[in-house]
């Protein structure tokens, strides 16, 4: 037993002034220091992101500038957070349509159920994660807004909707 | 009945033979899928989705138009009924667009939860579906008649129900659809029923139109404060904002229907017009102020008054007026206010000039049976009730009593109206006329018992026979009678006289009285908002026959002008009275002209009240949504008047508080006078009726138009564009009209000793001769008082 | 009530006798027959005399106008002096009703559903009219018209005023 112990004693001793582990671990950074990075350089480079990447919504429109939303509800209806506030009335030519939709992006939780309930697909959620906001109001997105959103973006987001489509 | 035992997916139930199988099932909780059947309605059977499997059967038997049989087996889930349901609903979805989300029947649609339910999840049809054009049917009903499936409930509702056939299914096979002849409006009063029956969203509200979806409503059950049945109601809203208003299944009430009055008032509180600020008026202007300012203005002025009167005189010269639909709290208060100022002038009966019988008046005036037996009743006798405007629901059980149980009825009315039962005979009579044929009923009724006629009687009655099975039937039907005293009768001159001759005639026959009061007046009787013995009632406080009237007026949901049935005298005596406080949920430019303060009142959805109906059923209505802006409850209001006036006994809390201080013990509903007397003022000049016509003198027949008879009403926006609610025009029997050289669509003056009104010409076969129809309720016609003799010439 | 009078008297009192045909409480069941007698009295049924016939025989109009527009032998567009209803079911098909149609629709230039530019002939393509013996066959009028070939036809249509 006691002869043991000395022999251990003995192998940490060498470990120690040999400098084994740093000379193992310098090692690693030498073999990474010749290998492909993958750090980027953030913000001004940035990460590919899915298909399927849930950041901010937005509203969009058909190819003749029609609102694509029925105000149907149904994001209203599934949102766990309870984040969507729709107003709806018949507009002058007959149809279903709007005339409030609230988005709180403080009680969002960014599932996307409201992209996935939607009959239209008119909200949908982007891939812009990086927004700020200033006043504590603006933390509610209006119906303008989000089609303003969708507008901007209906290159990326149709794209982004090609994409996905054979899986769905 | 003989009772067999069937056995129903392994379970044994009882049955009554011949019954059909939905309704076994139906009773146990077995719920079979279906979408033609309706328990009210007859059997259809061309939906086809009840479908089940019956032993030995030899295809699916259609569970709503199979009858039991002992020993039957039958199971409703089978694979053998599921591919039967599943293959229905494919072939019922063949044409159905499937437009859910934009559907307002979305989430509450029959057809949507069993095709989930019992559907399968694909369709083999790949077909161009059909697609049909919808048709404006009138400002209530909404119509996408791609969306229908040809159940037909809304035609057998029309024509079994409501009696007035307006949809049919013209067209065969595929090109069958459901639609008006010529595309006509539908003007049915319970027209709203066919949205709740229409089992997807073919027929649809039209003042819901896209404004909610079911889920996100909030129910709040509530008493309908428009009809003396106080129908049974499911407010629902969204947001603290009334959307619709839906029916809430009560057997002894309404059954599962509701009257469209009730179903489409919700839009008043909703509406533009609400009066949300306290107001008061500044010199000639008017101006926002807060409550304790306009309550202390209010008091102010109404001390000015007391003050100036003198010894016993101080408080006579104020009086309370309130609306028949207010509630039992707001009633009670408003007397209380009243009566503790040390006046007695205080009533609810706007509509009424003859108070002749207020002395030995009955507590309320009530239906002596439940309403639950109006559909068993032998014989019924309508004295100036035009039932079918005025208690539409009523209206629908005598006509459910009348084709299943032959009741036998007759009617004595100034005006033969459309009733959607038919009548055995209809005695049209109109002024001094009709208490002559009420008369010569209790004549002939008289003659058939031996009875003895009263003096008073014999002295009006024809001697001329005619109409004689009324009396007959009375005779016959002995306590399966009912003689129903109608709007009509009560707003008629010698009102007294009409119902003391038909009680006189119940005593005789044994028959049962009613006296349908308009909306909660039966709350306002058994609150005390009547005048008591040394008070003025509405008539005398509004200057009617030519009485002072008074100088100070607390009104209560009230316009006068329009509620009253003489608007002209009303009109002047505010605008001559010194402080007149509106306590309204809406404001409107003559009551802006009269008043001195307005406070806003909260609407029927926004107060917590007790309603009574006319079979003296005590109910509660809660609260449904906070009141508009700085609107705040009618009780309240008045609460907090009587604080500031230093008056005693308005400490209530809370609601309750205020229901506990009223008398609510023992109310049978009776409507008998405490001693029978009789008022016979015929042919003693204007005071009473006329009865002789003169070449150039017509007698004015007044209505209060259905949707015209509350404040509430007449700010509903989709019921005043319905033809129930025509702009008002002078009605005109066609040979008294070409007596007079007059033709349909010629604008008229009629004129009378009170004034006149310019209105176009309607020639009406069904007004009796020699009268003038010209209704109440509009500013066009205020102007013509109460004098019944009236003239009317032609305007270049 | 009845405004304007769109029937003669004679129409009237047919439509009298075929009320009387049935119980007192039961006049809906002569709407078949009224609707017939008013459609010979006028040629066609517009929306104007149906209204009437349901309100002469004590009908709602929409009651009415479900009748009108079930039966397809029911005219409730404006249809030509004769009215020729060729039958095309199998018995004529079999016999050469295709020939028997493409003569028609070529002489009188028009296909079914329309009526020539004189107004003379309406052309209608109707179900078996239970004259299969005698097939092809077509029906103008109140005639029935066997055997039909293109010649024969030439001389029926010849012979109509």
């Amino acid at each position: 037993m006691r002869l043991l112990q000395i022999v251990n004693a003995g192998k940490q001793l060498y470990k120690t002034f040999s400098l084994q582990e740093l000379r193992k671990g310098l090692g690693v950074t030498g073999r990474q220091l010749f290998r492909k990075k993958t750090t980027i350089m953030y913000p001004e480079e940035k990460t590919p992101k899915s298909p399927r990447f849930r950041g901010l919504h937005a509203l969009r429109r058909y190819a003749n500038g029609e609102e694509r939303c029925i105000a149907c509800k149904l994001c209203e209806a599934v949102c766990p957070a309870l984040a969507i506030t729709i107003d709806s009335e018949e507009r002058e030519d007959g149809t279903r349509r709007t005339t409030r939709y609230d988005i709180d992006l403080f009680k969002c939780v960014y599932c996307g159920f409201c992209e996935e309930a939607c009959p239209v697909d008119a909200i949908v959620m982007t891939d812009i994660h990086e927004f700020h906001m200033e006043e504590n109001h603006e933390c509610i997105i209006d119906k303008q807004r989000l089609l303003e959103l969708g507008d901007m973006h209906e290159k990326e987001i149709a794209a982004a909707r090609k994409q996905d489509a054979p899986y769905r | 009945m003989t009772t067999v035992t069937i056995e129903v997916d392994g379970k044994s139930l009882p049955a009554q033979a011949g019954e059909m199988l939905i309704c076994v099932t139906d009773r146990n909780d077995i719920y079979i899928p279906r979408f033609c059947y309706h328990e009210k309605l007859s059997i259809a059977a061309n939906c086809r989705m009840c479908l089940v499997e019956v032993e030995n059967a030899p295809k699916p038997m259609p569970a709503c138009a199979t009858p039991v049989m002992d020993g039957m087996k039958v199971f409703t889930r089978s694979k053998y009924a599921q591919t039967a349901q599943q293959g229905t609903m494919e072939f019922l979805l063949i044409n159905h667009p499937l437009d859910c989300p934009v559907c307002d029947q979305g989430g509450e649609c029959p057809l949507q939860d069993q095709a989930m339910d019992y559907g399968s999840d694909d369709s083999r049809f790949l077909e161009k579906k059909r697609s049909l054009p919808s048709h404006d049917i009138g400002p209530l009903i909404a119509t996408e008649m791609t969306r229908c499936i040809h159940c037909t409930r809304c035609v057998r509702f029309g024509e079994e129900v409501a009696g007035v056939v307006e949809l049919g299914a013209p067209g065969r096979g595929e090109h069958m659809q459901i639609g008006t002849f010529l595309n006509r409006s539908i003007d049915s009063e319970v027209s709203g029923n066919m949205i709740d029956l229409c089992p997807v969203g073919a027929l649809t509200s039209k003042p819901y139109r896209f404004a909610a979806r079911s889920w996100e409503l909030q129910n709040h059950p509530g008493i309908s404060p428009h009809d003396c049945l106080g129908t049974n109601i499911n407010i629902q809203t969204l947001r603290d904002q009334v959307e619709r208003v839906l029916p809430i299944d009560n057997p002894e009430i309404n059954q599962c229907w509701l009257a469209d009055r009730d179903r489409y008032s919700y839009e008043a509180v909703n509406s533009e017009q609400r009066l949300t600020q306290p107001m008061i008026k500044d010199g000639r202007k008017w101006r926002e102020v807060d409550w304790e300012t306009a309550i202390n203005h209010a008091t102010a002025g109404i001390t000015t008054v007391l003050n100036s009167g003198s010894g016993n005189d101080i408080g006579k010269g104020i009086g309370g007026l309130a609306a028949a639909s207010s509630t039992l709290e707001e009633f009670y208060l408003l007397q209380k206010l009243i009566r503790n100022m040390g006046s007695d002038n205080v009533d609810h009966r706007l509509q009424q000039c003859d108070f002749r019988d207020d002395n030995i008046a009955p507590r309320f005036p009530a239906s002596e049976i439940q309403i639950q037996h109006y559909n068993n009743l032998a014989a019924v006798l309508l004295v100036g009730s035009n039932i079918r405007k005025e208690q539409p629901l009523l209206a629908l059980r005598l006509r459910d009593g009348c084709n299943k149980k032959g009741t036998k009825i007759s009617a004595i009315n100034p005006v033969d109206f459309d009733f959607n039962f038919d009548t055995v005979e209809s005695d049209v009579a109109a002024g001094g006329q009709m208490v002559r044929s009420l008369a010569t009923q209790a004549a002939h009724v008289a003659q058939i018992k031996s009875a003895e006629l009263p003096f008073d009687i014999k002295k009006i009655a024809d001697s001329n026979p005619g109409f004689e099975q009324t009396a007959n039937n009375l005779v016959a039907a002995g306590e399966n009678g009912l003689i129903i005293i109608g709007a009509l009768a009560q707003q008629h001159t010698d009102a007294s006289l009409l119902k003391a001759i038909s009680q006189w005639i119940c005593d005789t026959t044994g028959c049962k009285l009613a006296v349908l009061g308009c909306a909660n007046s039966a709350a306002g009787w058994i609150a005390q908002c009547v005048p008591g013995d040394n008070g003025m009632n509405a008539g005398q406080m509004l200057g009617q026959n030519g009485s002072a009237g008074l100088r100070c007026f607390i009104l209560l949901g009230t316009e006068p002008e329009l509620d009253s049935i003489d608007g002209k005298s009303a009109l002047a005596t505010l605008n001559k009275a010194e402080f007149v406080v509106q306590i309204s949920a809406f404001k409107s430019a003559s009551v802006m002209k009269y008043a001195d303060v307005l406070l806003p009142m909260a609407a029927f959805t926004e107060s917590a009240g007790t309603y009574i109906n006319c079979e003296g059923r005590i109910q509660n209505a809660k609260v449904a949504v906070t009141p508009k802006g700085e609107a705040r409850p009618g009780w309240k209001i008045l609460r907090v008047m009587g604080n500031f006036l230093e008056l005693n006994g308005f400490e209530q809390i809370t609601i309750d508080d205020v229901t506990e201080e009223i008398n609510l013990t023992d109310i049978t509903p009776s409507c008998r006078l405490v001693e029978l007397q009789f008022h016979p003022t015929l042919s003693s000049g204007e005071k009473s009726t006329p009865d002789l016509m003169e070449s150039d003198s017509l007698i004015r027949v007044v209505d209060m138009p259905m949707y015209r008879a509350e404040v509430t009403l007449r700010h509903a926006r989709a019921l005043q564009q319905t033809a129930d609610n025509p702009p008002p025009a002078a009605g005109l029997n066609p040979a008294t009209a070409s007596r007079l050289q007059l033709n349909d669509g010629n604008r008229v003056k009629v004129q009378n000793q009170s004034g006149s009104a310019t209105l176009e010409l309607r020639t009406n076969d069904r007004l009796a001769e020699n009268c003038v129809y010209v209704p109440a309720g509009f500013m066009e016609t205020t102007d013509l008082g109460r004098h019944v003799r009236v003239t009317v010439k032609k305007i270049e | 009530m009845l405004d304007k009078v769109l029937l003669s008297d004679a129409s009237l009192q047919e439509i009298d006798n075929e009320l009387d045909k049935y119980p007192k409480d039961r006049r809906q069941s002569a709407l078949l027959a009224a609707l017939r007698i008013a459609q010979e009295e006028h040629n066609w049924l517009s929306d104007e005399l149906i209204e009437y016939v349901a309100e002469v025989i004590g009908v709602p109009p929409v009651r009415a106008f479900e009748v009108a527009t079930f039966y397809s032998m029911y005219d409730l567009k404006p249809v030509g002096r004769h009215k020729i209803n060729v039958c095309t079911n199998i018995s004529c098909m079999l016999r050469g009703c295709d020939q028997i149609v493409n003569y028609l629709q070529n002489k009188l230039g028009i296909g079914f559903g329309e009526t020539t530019a004189d107004g003379k002939f309406t052309l209608k393509e109707v179900e078996c009219l239970a004259a299969c013996a005698g097939a092809p066959m077509m029906q103008i009028g109140r005639d029935y018209y066997e055997n039909l070939s293109p010649e024969k036809i030439d001389t029926i249509l010849q012979a109509l005023p």
